[in-house]
């Protein structure tokens, strides 16, 4: 996904600074505005067309569904500046709702992989239980980071947990 | 009236205009030179991120929010400054509300720094409740009101700043209906009579602004009510919308003012004015409503948030890139495609400007999914978006306005003697490529999950912030010799 992100900005921002490079540079002025304002119209029906597609796909399944029963859960709470987890290891293969909470500020409770990959994160506010799903492909060692700046050691949030295999 | 009292009346008025532009043309300075400072925070940032200088976390997390909250009120001066400059062509404002505006900014950034400098706020310009109270001793509650106070006296003086420009445009155009072109927008009125292509954006920038800062001053108060009564809390997800309603507004009306001085300037350069067309308008409505809807992008990691609230984020992100794409930076291409354009620094950073605006909406617009959100948010990726049509966008836009108030006599006279000469033309290529490669390496950061606002750094990424350094460097050179260069063109001017 991280690098499939970045390919495809990378791609869209080429092809603006392209289009903005060639057009200054292009000799000599020609004009045309009926063509103009086709050609604008034409761009707004693709963008809008191209908007509907990938906001339908990107939404059809809810990103941040929990399952009503779940039956792995593991507690986080968060303090400046530690986590702490109420278990030291959870099931590949199965959801596994996090259920974060906070004692003082606000943090960001994320989830590294060994490769060094943040998976997801949910925001840990103040007086709400904040709830999020994750299915763990693969085993290992998991680490836990902060990614809410919350004060002067945010950076040092850090713990671990481990992926047992089925 | 005899010619001589003629005389002496026009004389009077050419000083009074130049009185006035002399504000202008000082606020721009002050801004330009803040930006300078606020780059070499930003790069011994990125030095520590980097391996290469040795400052400790509190002082790393000080320097964060004095960049922060003075890059984005200096952007914010500057786009209103555009705003307020350009307004005063089509409607007389009062001079003395931008000396008073000027005056609440700079007592607001004595209360920033001594609240930070001195009393050792580190809370990041975003304040997110409560941390501003909760420091875990790192700052007393007395520095953290004094920086949310600065943030008070830089709002009032906006408010005083958009209630002028509103009521002398709601005056001139017949409500404020008439000065966003609705006639026009919705099929009854002619082209012809609609209000110039920069007070539409005027006005519709002045209204969301207005609308951010009320909202941000009512959190202000309820956080510095929270600091000096601990007895008094507010629930942290109201609080923290309301803060990312008014940062989200604010920044964005900075570039929204900013591009005003393209729609003004712009067609020096084309011969042909930028017209006020039926899509320009509507455009501009839409704008307006997005900008006030659209802020839920800062809280997709937000589970308790209403789903409904997360989906509007994600549309609306996506559907504000059409007005700008389709519009604005369609139109500028084709009135350049068009024209024989003749290019020197102002006009080219005028057209980086849109260009780099428009490119960096869609890292923000493909971080505003909640899928790719939820890998992507609060990494690096965020200021590699944020600093693309920032660094790129807005302040490129207030350095060519910069450069267009100091041309060349003879540009001055005829656009079309403006050249774009060799030493320009590098100082503008090193702005160019030391800019893009700045933010490239953010993206690239953000890909690889570095997280932001780390003071200190893996390893592995070392190698990262230390390329980025050189990028800001080249930055920061070229923005040194742009101050320097606007300065010189005052002293000639003035002589
Ligand atoms: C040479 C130019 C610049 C350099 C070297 C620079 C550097 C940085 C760095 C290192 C960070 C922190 C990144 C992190 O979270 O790890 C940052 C954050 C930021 N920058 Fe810049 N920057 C530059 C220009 C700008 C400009 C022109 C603006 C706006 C007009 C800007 C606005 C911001 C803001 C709003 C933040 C967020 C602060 C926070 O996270 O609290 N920067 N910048
Ligand atoms: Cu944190
Ligand atoms: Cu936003």
């Amino acid at each position: 996904m991280h690098m499939m992100v970045l390919g495809v900005s990378l791609a869209f921002m080429a092809l603006i600074a392209v289009t903005f490079i060639l057009v200054a540079r292009a000799r000599p002025p020609r004009s045309d505005a009926n063509r103009s304002e086709a050609r604008r119209r034409q761009l707004i029906w693709a963008m809008v067309i191209f908007g509907v597609v990938v906001s339908v796909a990107s939404l059809a399944r809810w990103p941040h569904a929990v399952s009503a029963a779940p039956t792995e859960v593991v507690n986080v709470t968060g303090t400046q500046w530690y986590w702490e987890i109420d278990r030291t290891e959870v099931p590949q293969g199965v959801p596994v709702l996090f259920s974060a909470k906070t004692t003082d500020v606000t943090h960001g409770f994320g989830v590294v992989d060994e490769k060094g990959r943040i998976l997801f994160q949910a925001q840990v506010i103040p007086g709400y239980e904040n709830k999020v799903e994750y299915n763990f492909d693969e085993p290992g060692i998991y680490k836990v980071i902060c990614l809410e700046f919350c004060g002067v050691a945010h950076h040092e949030m850090v713990n671990e947990f481990i992926v047992a295999a089925r | 009236m005899t010619a001589e009292s003629d005389f002496g009346t026009v004389a009077a008025m050419r000083g009074v205009q130049e009185r006035r532009d002399g504000a202008v043309r000082l606020a721009m300075l002050l801004g330009g030179t803040v930006f300078v400072l606020m780059m070499l925070l930003g790069l011994v940032m990125r030095l520590a991120q980097g391996g290469l200088v040795e400052i400790d976390a509190a002082l790393f997390y000080r320097i964060m929010t004095a960049h922060g909250a003075g890059m984005v009120g200096t952007a914010t001066l500057t786009g209103a400054t555009i705003l307020w400059f350009f307004t005063n062509r089509h409607v007389p404002l009062l001079a003395g509300v931008f000396w008073a505006f000027l005056g609440l900014f700079l007592l607001g950034v004595v209360f920033i720094l001594a609240a930070i400098f001195v009393g050792g706020y580190g809370g990041a310009w975003t304040f997110l409740y409560p941390l501003p109270a909760m420091s875990g001793g790192f700052w007393q509650p007395s520095a953290a009101a004094l920086f949310l106070l600065g943030y008070v006296s830089i709002g009032v003086g906006f408010l005083l700043l958009h209630l002028e420009v509103a009521r002398k445009l709601i005056a001139a155009y017949g409500g404020i209906g008439g000065a966003l072109a609705w006639p026009l927008a919705f099929g009854r009125g002619r082209p012809e009579d609609a209000p110039p292509a920069g007070v539409v954006a005027a006005m519709a920038s002045t209204i969301f602004n207005v609308l951010g800062i009320v909202v941000g001053a009512a959190v202000l108060v309820a956080s510095i009510v929270n600091l000096l009564v601990p007895g008094f809390t507010v629930d942290a997800l109201l609080a923290k919308n309301m803060i990312y309603f008014f940062g989200h507004v604010f920044i964005n009306a900075a570039i929204y003012m900013g591009v005003i001085a393209v729609y003004e300037i712009i067609p020096e350069y084309t011969g042909r004015p930028w017209k006020t067309t039926r899509a320009f308008a509507i455009a501009w409505t839409v704008i307006m409503l997005f900008t006030l809807s659209v802020y839920p992008h800062h809280l997709m990691q937000d589970l308790a948030m209403p789903a409904w609230t997360l989906v509007m984020g994600q549309l609306v992100s996506y559907f504000s890139g059409i007005p700008l794409i389709a519009v604005t930076a369609f139109s500028l291409l084709v009135y350049i495609r068009g024209a024989d354009m003749r290019w020197d620094l102002a006009s080219a950073l005028l057209v980086l400007g849109v260009a780099g605006w428009s490119v960096g909406t869609v890292p923000a617009i493909i971080d505003g999914m909640i899928v790719v959100n939820k890998v992507m948010h609060n990494t690096q990726w965020v200021p590699g978006h944020f600093h693309t049509y920032l660094l790129l966008g807005e302040v490129a836009m207030a350095f060519g306005f910069m450069a267009w108030l100091t041309r060349a006599p003879a540009a001055q006279e005829r656009p079309g003697a403006a050249r774009l000469t060799g030493a320009d033309r590098l100082l503008f290529l090193t702005y160019a490529v030391g800019g893009t490669g700045f933010v490239l390496v953010f993206l690239v950061a953000g890909a690889l999950s570095v997280p932001r606002r780390w003071a200190v750094h893996a390893t592995q990424w070392m190698p990262l912030a230390q390329a980025a350094s050189v990028f800001a460097a080249l930055v920061i050179l070229a923005v040194t010799v742009f101050v320097l260069r606007y300065l010189s063109g005052l002293i000639r001017q003035r002589s």
